[in-house]
């Protein structure tokens, strides 16, 4: 009988505490990818940003974005952080996900996507970034940022975009190859791959997209149930993830006066967190430090102008409505926000 | 004694007949498409994961309207016809020799075990890297992925020509190649044509996974951005069409049997 | 067409088969074989024709091939040896297509040879829509369009019924009366071999020795006439004598295990 009764309270006591514990920390999970620029992710997580707010956040890591708008589509994921993708519209303009946040951007003096030239096609005259019509450009995907900083391109130089020939060739790694057989004359790659292959004279700088084309290259988002549903646990999670870029912006976009870059405050002991999650060195990591806002601001106009292009592309469906897909009531004082 | 009741036997035949039933086939089909389209509009499932056949039959009819669909059909009827030809007539000059040589059996068939297995598109890096990223590396995977099976229904069906036919052969004093040609061929006709119901699946298979590099047109390179742009409704219209194409050859290869083993 | 077997041996790897045959098939008759099952009788006719090669001995035709011969040794199959995917008159022409010879001819032999097997109306149909008996006509019909100096039949009539098979021989001696081809024929039926040889070649069981080699002196004619059964019945009483003790011990040999396959 005593035993009994002790067993029962015993039970009662653990379910008390199960219930303080998940009180205190809602499980919350995260699809994204070993890049530098989910590094306020990072940070507000090892900091305890994400622990502060009462959130146990959990990641899940994937090598490519779509998965990452599929995962938070499909609910296994309740967070996403990467690249803005034609895909990635079409599955929000389905109110499956809404864009809460800011990621990295494209800016002026951070040397993050290459615009690379093979040797042959530099001798065969593809010297400058007016020089791309009548070429070929390797990209991952039709539908991919590397296919929109093209169009970009063609924007900003006044070029049809059909007069390059896109070639998909679906991964980095088999763009590089493409590049080094020749098969292809042109490519944008991100800087610590185009670094090295730059010193080795596999390929010739034509720019930078952040000189020539700034733009708003990845976000935070989560599904439109989750905003709905669960704001509050949203408004949470932007804050912590908010510090966290602060944090990051802080250590790593600083630049001295003559625009180079620089140590910024907490460098030395955020370096680590990044290098953990991102499983690469630091010295790899330094070279190519994408640009976050301190706020997880957005470039709101840019986005309006993502979506309109893809739409003139035909790539995403005309039905998509762009301030829709945005939620700006979690970060205070976005950018370029049209009236 | 009387005489015991006369019984009757009681029938235990029939059944495992095989006997055409195309309406069954028909409605089979209708019915799927049915429910699946009930299913949509009952709202059980989500047309962001699985649109609804009317918008898998809208999102058709716009391609056929705007002539994508014909563009990316050539493209990759192109593709499947070059790439099975080539595959073909290596496969057969290979299957026979294989089957008619024991030296050739010998080089050969190891392999052809050892190569059949490995999967085209894991190797069409390399086929980038020897043909190049146009046309050539997706014929040459098709042509690779047709040539396997190929070989072994080839070689299969010359085993499958009875000795005592060759033997027959040789006591009417025919020459080498007529034996060849007149006996072994048509004797392995069946089987190799058993082959072509294969790999004219596996070339419609292959065609899709060869465009995902490098081709801006085809069907695979099709329902590959469909995928990648999430236009769900778009890419089953790209299945339904490449279904229908792996279909039509398959109707040929019937025709063909049709036409050739008539002395069946 | 003369046909010599001088001292053939033969064994498939160490199974002896054949053992010192000689024998002189002499032109335009008719030489049975018969001896019991294993005892080498195909491999025999395979020897006589080209098909095989023996392990010792030899073959050798003397004299001239009839006119318009292309094929002097040729063969009746016992499994009749058509092409399925050949019409009756394909199969009959598969013998000639590689000659060279005009159309018209060509024609006219094809044409001759189904008719004298009663096969004129059925020279568009496929080999399975045919009877067993009317397979063995095209295979026989085959064999007479390249006009042969010998022929070589390995039991052409056992896959027939009796009935059958009676038709077929009578029919097959109609023709052979006119051309009086040299024939060798292998049976293992004693009354088929008694209605149509003229000497009956008796092998002993393996390794296969002629054992025996008995004239029938009886003329064809007469060998159905009832005032001839007696000699008939002799004859068949011999063969059977000489054969059922060899055939006694082949069959249980045949029972034992282990024996190379064909
Ligand atoms: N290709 C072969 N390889 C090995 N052994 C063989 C082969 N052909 C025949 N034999 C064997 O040789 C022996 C003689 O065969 P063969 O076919 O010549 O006999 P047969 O007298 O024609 O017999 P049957 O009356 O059954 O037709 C048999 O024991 C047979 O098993
Ligand atoms: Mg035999």
């Amino acid at each position: 009988m005593a035993r009994r009764h002790a067993f029962s309270v015993f039970l009662a006591s653990l379910g008390v505490l199960l219930a303080a514990a998940s009180a205190c920390a809602e499980a919350v999970s995260v699809a994204a990818l070993r890049l530098s620029s989910s590094g306020p992710l990072f940070i507000a997580q090892d900091r305890g940003h994400f622990a502060a707010e009462g959130l146990e956040v959990t990641f899940r890591f994937f090598t490519a974005a779509q998965p990452v708008a599929v995962a938070v589509t499909t609910g296994d994921a309740d967070f996403g952080v990467t690249g803005l993708t034609a895909g990635f519209y079409n599955l929000a303009g389905k109110g499956a996900l809404r864009i809460v946040a800011a990621q990295s951007a494209d800016v002026p003096g951070f040397h993050l996507s290459a615009y690379l030239a093979t040797p042959r096609a530099w001798d065969a005259g593809l010297r400058s970034l007016a020089d791309f019509p009548g070429r070929s450009v390797g990209i991952t995907q039709t539908g991919s940022t590397f296919h929109y900083m093209i169009g970009l391109l063609a924007r900003k130089e006044g070029f049809a975009l059909a007069r390059v020939r896109l070639v998909p060739l679906q991964s980095i790694p088999n763009m590089v190859s493409a590049f080094k057989g020749g098969q292809v004359d042109g490519l944008i790659l991100p800087s610590s791959v185009a670094l090295p292959m730059i010193e080795a004279g596999e390929g010739r700088l034509l720019g930078w997209v952040g000189d020539a084309t700034p733009w708003q290259l990845g976000a935070l988002f989560t599904s439109g149930r989750t905003v709905a549903d669960r704001r509050p646990l949203v408004a949470r999670f932007v804050r912590a993830y908010a510090r966290g870029a602060a944090e990051y912006h802080a250590a790593f976009n600083q630049r001295d006066a003559a625009g180079r870059p620089v140590a910024g405050e907490g460098y030395a002991a955020l370096m680590p967190i990044l290098e953990k999650y991102t499983q690469q060195p630091a010295a790899r990591l330094a070279t190519g430090l994408p640009w976050v806002d301190p706020a997880g601001r957005l470039d709101v106009g840019d986005i309006r102008d993502q979506v309109a292009w893809w739409q003139a592309q035909k790539m995403v469906d005309p039905a998509v409505d762009a301030a829709a897909i945005l939620d700006l009531g979690f970060v205070e004082g976005h950018r370029n926000v049209p009236r | 004694m009387s005489a015991p009741e006369a019984r009757p036997v009681p029938f235990r035949g029939g059944g495992f007949v095989r006997r055409p039933r195309r309406l069954v086939s028909l409605s089979a089909l209708f019915g799927l498409v049915l429910a699946w389209q009930a299913a949509s509009w009952s709202g059980l499932a989500n047309p962001l994961f699985l649109p609804a056949p009317a918008m898998v039959a809208a999102a058709l009819w716009e391609l056929a309207r705007s002539g994508a669909l014909a563009q990316h059909l050539l493209a990759s009827l192109g593709r499947v016809a070059g790439g099975w030809l080539i595959g073909t007539g290596l496969g057969l000059a290979a299957g026979l020799a294989v089957g008619i040589f024991a030296t050739a059996r010998a080089a050969g068939m190891p392999l052809v075990s050892a190569l059949f297995p490995i999967p085209k598109i894991a190797v069409l890096p390399l086929f980038i890297l020897w043909f190049g990223i146009g046309e050539p590396s997706k014929v040459a995977t098709i042509a690779a992925g047709v040539f396997f099976p190929t070989v072994i229904a080839a070689a299969g069906g010359v085993d499958a020509v009875p000795r005592s036919l060759v033997r027959m052969g040789q006591s009417f004093g025919l020459p080498a190649w007529a034996i060849v040609w007149r006996i072994v061929v048509p004797g392995a006709l069946p089987s190799v044509l058993a082959g072509f119901r294969i790999t004219v699946a596996i070339a419609v298979i292959l065609v899709v996974a060869a465009e995902m590099i490098g081709a801006d047109t085809g069907l695979g390179a099709f329902v590959l951005m469909a995928g990648n742009l999430m236009r769900t409704d778009q890419l089953l219209a790209g299945v339904v069409v490449l279904s229908l194409v792996g279909l039509s050859a398959a109707g040929l290869v019937s025709l063909a049997e049709r036409l050739l083993l008539r002395w069946r | 067409m003369e046909l010599l077997v001088e001292g053939v041996s033969h064994a498939y790897g160490a199974l002896p088969v054949l053992e010192g045959i000689d024998l002189a098939v002499r032109p335009g008759e008719i030489l049975s074989l018969i001896g019991p099952s294993g005892s080498g009788k195909s491999t025999l006719l395979g020897i006589m024709g080209g098909l095989l090669r023996p392990y010792a001995g030899r073959v050798s035709t003397r004299g001239r091939p009839p006119a318009g011969c292309l094929n002097p040794l040729t063969y009746v199959f016992q499994d009749f040896a058509l092409l399925p995917w050949r019409s009756v008159a394909g199969n009959v022409s598969l013998a000639l297509d590689h000659h060279r010879l005009p159309a018209g001819e060509r024609r006219e032999r094809v044409a001759d040879a189904l008719a004298r097997m009663g096969l004129a109306d059925f020279a568009a149909a496929f080999p399975r829509q045919l009877s067993g008996g009317m397979r063995q006509r095209v295979g026989i019909a085959r064999a007479l369009v390249v006009r042969p100096a010998v022929l070589l039949l390995d039991e052409p009539l056992s896959a027939l019924d009796a009935q059958t098979r009676d038709l077929l021989t009578e029919e097959f001696l109609a023709i052979w009366q006119r051309e009086r081809t040299t024939a060798v024929h292998v049976t293992h039926n004693l009354g088929e071999a008694l209605r149509l040889a003229d000497r009956i070649a008796v092998l002993s069981r393996r390794p296969g020795r002629v054992r025996e080699i008995l004239p029938v002196d009886v003329p064809r004619e007469e060998r159905s006439a009832a005032a001839r059964a007696g000699r008939i019945a002799e004859l068949h009483a011999h063969l059977w004598a000489l054969l059922r003790d060899e055939a006694r011990a082949a069959d249980l040999e045949l029972a034992e295990p282990a024996r190379g396959g064909r």
